[in-house]
């Protein structure tokens, strides 16, 4: 798509095309005040659930730090599912933005990518050392470079309403998966309320199930990154768990919601729980107060066989500087100086986006306590100790290339359809699934 | 963590030397304690339960509780299990509240033995080397009277849903003084309220339920302690392979289940001569109890940091955010017979290690054993039972643990509740001589002097537990 160079665009203006590029995908650019300028900085960005961010992080960040480093930059918005393909063509045709952001870790491109070790360390001068969940994020442990940098991250609380679990005797939420599908059949039998989680090949659909089979303990890949899947009973349990789950207490819609399905159905009050970012709530709450009040967050589901409690991001925002771009340094320095924001980002965000750095929204705890747009206002407080449950994509090991192909390939969602669907038995299904991975694995041990 | 005993003695002792070397006073010297189990070495407490108003602090409606130790002016639960015989299980004593404000005049006596394998046993090396099942050689040396691994709570009360915590507007205040210093100082203190009720469509919604003062879920913070209870699985019927639960069925060992098979173990309480027997009384369990308390050490000795690597962190402490020692209930459980050649191989080596439930089944004592060997392969599986009450037994416990059951926390008077086999002997017999030198030493048997070691084991053999 040609960009519209030189024309200034309001604030009105950007809404419009935003809207547009979220639900259409065609890219949007700015262009700031340093168009004179020789130097650009090109950056293409997932499209963020609450697009008031977007346009916060396009007029104002990216913005101002043009004007500051004498820089044209342009933004341009990529709808989540169509992220890995245009990041792959880039590749491809090594060439493209200088910057890409992911809202998963993106070890997939480590091969083109700059070390982001610098990055890491300009940021520590101010924010202190980067903590686990984005080292383990962006860190490539066999070439020992960071593939990416990470500054926030969104957890996945469990949302339900608390007026359809009331009806069954559970007001304060389902607390573990047992009561998650003896609540969730019970609600749907009394008031034909199917549960909400996404088990579609979306962005919400694969954390839904990553999260749904860690907390069962049927990891995909060991620590070392061998393939663990169905080398135990967890693995095609856990497939009949959720066949459980879909048939007894969901909707075959579970598996074809496109991208924001679950919200959709959660913020019509058409579902009776959910894993989400909590842009779900905040999207109730400006669409619907009624609902939003009866929505209640809760922290991860109690897994099983030790698992305790525990749900995997929903987004690691990872932005990387591809190696074949030519202006390095500059977007470098956008990344580091991209976390003097994170205060603001994370207001702008409506509280999803969590920051890395601790450092950055340092009473976030009190932010938490007493929310301005919640009801009551007390209502984040499940999320005080998100960081503790939320472990990194890949866990328990990193977010190595091979996992993370496993994830944007939605190979889970496809083997759980198999089995909902009847195609195949869990035990089929899970041996298929290994062999995926396993060939996923092999292809990047070569 | 490192085990707060094993820090909090050293650090008791520098502090001690500490002092009276600031003081410099000679006579102090020679009038120090030779360890004579008086007063003074009876620092701990012994455990009572809480009062109403603790609580509700902590979000609990307590008119919700089931079997409360001293409900029912005094007589809920004064015997039967875990009281045997004409044992009761509490005492009125109003030095509770002295020692503690937060407590109320129930002294428990029942003392509910268990083992923690969160980390915090001795048998956890087993878990730092998979391949070396059950226990690595590390753990080859540690004494077979190893105090470590053991936990003492008091079962005070049950909870059979999520009910009780649903407690509606809370207000308090707090702060309030009147006549400190001397009658000088006066506080109106502050009211704090918790949840409100609004109006939704007619429907009358309590906001934020069951929230502590410090603004947590009571919910929250209790799930992440689980407390694993073993119900006996050997039936007039038969070997149970299953409870007696869809739901709990459903949950892991077989979601595709429609009915329940038959014989079930029963998870729902009963109620014998007018007695109410939770379904987790200990008579009721094959082994003793085990415990994840996933706690933070008060001393910092665990390490835990988030950010380190790798990173060390539980989201709450057991003894600094679960103020009331709750639990949530995990019930696990074999699903071949004891001898079923199917799971020998995984079930061997365990028995042999850990001895045998009152089944003829393995002891699990460690998360290893029950996760990456049993559930793993398929020869046990896992479940809580539903929220909403409807198994009929327990889900939640408030069952504080002892933080330090040295010192005086284990009085004359008190008993230990554990599991016996068929011909009246501990399952544990390791677990009576620890409970028995704590009882009369205020001390792990691994601390004694040898002629306290020598008596302790005199005492053992009286009891029929030889060591």
């Amino acid at each position: 798509m040609p960009s519209p160079k030189g024309k200034r665009v309001s604030r009105r203006d950007f809404i419009k095309v935003a809207a547009g590029a979220a639900a259409a995908g065609p890219f949007f650019i700015f262009t700031p005040d340093a168009f004179a300028s020789s130097k650009t900085l090109k950056i293409a960005k997932w499209a963020h659930f609450l697009p008031e961010f977007d346009d916060w992080f396009v007029n104002v960040v990216a913005a101002e730090w043009g004007k500051q480093n004498n820089t044209q930059v342009t933004v341009d918005l990529i709808p989540v599912e169509e992220v890995r393909e245009r990041a792959f063509a880039e590749v491809a045709a090594r060439k493209g933005h200088d910057i890409f952001i992911f809202p998963w870790p993106p070890a997939e491109y480590h091969e083109h990518v700059i070390d982001h070790t610098g990055v890491y360390k300009t940021v520590a001068f101010k924010y202190g050392t980067v903590q686990q969940l984005a080292h383990r994020s962006t860190f490539n442990s066999k070439t020992k470079k960071y593939f990416a940098f990470s500054d926030f991250w969104m957890p996945s609380p469990l949302h339900f309403f608390q007026d359809y679990w009331a009806e069954v005797g559970m007001p304060l939420g389902p607390v573990h998966y047992g009561s998650l599908l003896s609540g969730g059949r019970k609600i749907r039998d009394k008031l034909g309320i199917p549960c909400g989680l996404a088990f579609s090949p979306t962005l919400e659909g694969n954390v839904t199930l990553h999260t749904v089979f860690y907390s069962h303990r049927a990891y995909m890949l060991d620590a070392p990154g061998n393939v663990l899947f169905n080398k135990n009973a967890f693995a095609f349990k856990t497939l009949e768990y959720i066949q459980a789950l879909c048939r007894d207490a969901g909707t075959p819609d579970q598996l074809t919601w496109g991208s924001g399905g679950s919200v959709q159905a959660m913020v019509g009050h058409k579902a009776s729980s959910a894993i989400n970012a909590i842009s779900l709530l905040r999207t109730a709450e400006k669409q619907n107060q009624d609902v939003a009040r009866r929505l209640w967050l809760q922290p991860p589901l109690l897994g099983v066989s030790g698992m305790g409690v525990t749900a995997l991001p929903h987004v690691t925002n990872c932005s990387v500087v591809w190696n074949f771009t030519k202006n390095q340094v500059g977007a470098s320095k956008f990344l580091a100086d991209m976390v003097d924001g994170s205060r603001k980002g994370y207001e702008k965000s409506l509280g999803c986006n969590f920051p890395i750095y601790p450092k950055t929204v340092p009473d976030i705890i009190v932010r938490l306590n007493k929310d301005p747009l919640a009801y009551p206002p007390s209502k984040y407080t499940a999320l005080k100790d998100a960081l503790h449950w939320t472990p990194n994509l890949g866990v328990p090991g990193y977010a190595t290339p091979a996992y993370m192909e496993i994830f944007t390939t939605s190979l889970v969602p496809k083997m759980v359809a198999r089995v909902i669907t009847g195609e195949q038995s869990a035990e089929e299904a899970a041996k298929s699934g290994a062999a995926e991975m396993q060939r996923i694995v092999d292809k990047w041990n070569q | 963590m490192k085990s707060i005993r094993k820090y909090a003695y050293p650090f008791v002792s520098v502090l001690a030397v500490l002092g009276l070397l600031f003081l410099a006073v000679p006579q102090a010297m020679a009038q120090q304690d030779n360890d004579n189990n008086d007063a003074d070495d009876n620092f701990n407490p012994p455990p009572c339960d809480f009062n109403n108003q603790f609580y509700a602090d902590n979000g609990i409606d307590v008119t919700q509780l089931i079997g409360r130790f001293g409900d029912n002016g005094g007589r809920t639960r004064l015997t039967g299990p875990p009281a045997r015989g004409n044992q009761h299980n509490f005492v009125v004593d109003n030095t509770c509240t002295t020692n503690d404000p937060t407590r109320n005049n129930i002294r428990i006596l029942a003392t509910t033995g268990g083992n923690a394998d969160d980390g915090n046993s001795p048998f956890t090396c087993a878990s730092t080397d998979p391949l070396s099942m059950p226990h690595s050689l590390n753990c080859a040396s540690q004494s077979a009277v190893e105090p470590e691994t053991f936990e003492f709570i008091s079962l005070i009360a049950f909870l059979n849903s999520q009910g009780p915590f649903a407690q509606g507007p809370y207000l308090r205040n707090v702060g309030f003084i009147n006549g400190g210093l001397q009658g000088v100082q006066q506080n109106h203190g502050t009211d704090i309220s918790i949840g409100e009720t609004l109006n939704v469509d007619g429907q009358t919604i309590v906001e934020a339920p069951g929230q502590t003062l410090r603004g947590f879920a009571m919910q929250d913070i209790v799930s992440n302690f689980e407390a694993y209870a073993s119900i006996r699985q050997k039936t007039p019927h038969g070997f149970a392979l299953n409870p007696c639960s869809l739901a709990m069925i459903q949950n892991m060992q077989d979601p595709t289940a429609t009915t329940v098979p038959q014989p079930c173990f029963s998870v729902s309480d009963k109620t014998v001569n007018g007695l109410l027997i939770s379904d987790v009384a200990t008579p009721n369990l094959r082994q003793d109890w085990r415990f994840a308390t996933n706690r933070n050490a008060m001393d910092g000795s665990d390490g835990n940091d988030p950010f380190g690597t790798p990173p060390s962190s539980k989201p709450f402490g057991y003894f600094c955010d679960d103020l009331l020692g709750m639990w949530i209930i995990t019930y696990f459980w074999f699903t071949t017979p004891p001898n079923d050649p199917r799971c020998s191989s995984i079930l061997g080596p365990i028995g042999a290690a850990n001895g045998l439930t009152t089944d003829g089944t393995p002891i699990i004592l460690t998360a290893f054993e029950l996760n990456d060997r049993l559930e793993a392969n398929n020869c046990g599986a896992e479940a809580q039972e539903a929220v909403d009450g409807s198994d009929g037994g327990a889900a939640f416990l408030i069952c504080p643990a002892l933080p330090d059951p040295r010192a005086g926390a284990i009085t004359s008077d008190a008993f230990l509740d554990q599991v016996f086999n068929a011909n009246g002997s501990p399952n544990n017999p390791i677990l009576t001589v620890n409970f028995l030198s704590l009882q009369n030493f205020g001390k792990f048997p691994n601390e004694l002097t040898s002629t306290q070691l020598s008596q302790l084991h005199s005492i053992a053999s009286s009891h029929g537990v030889p060591f």
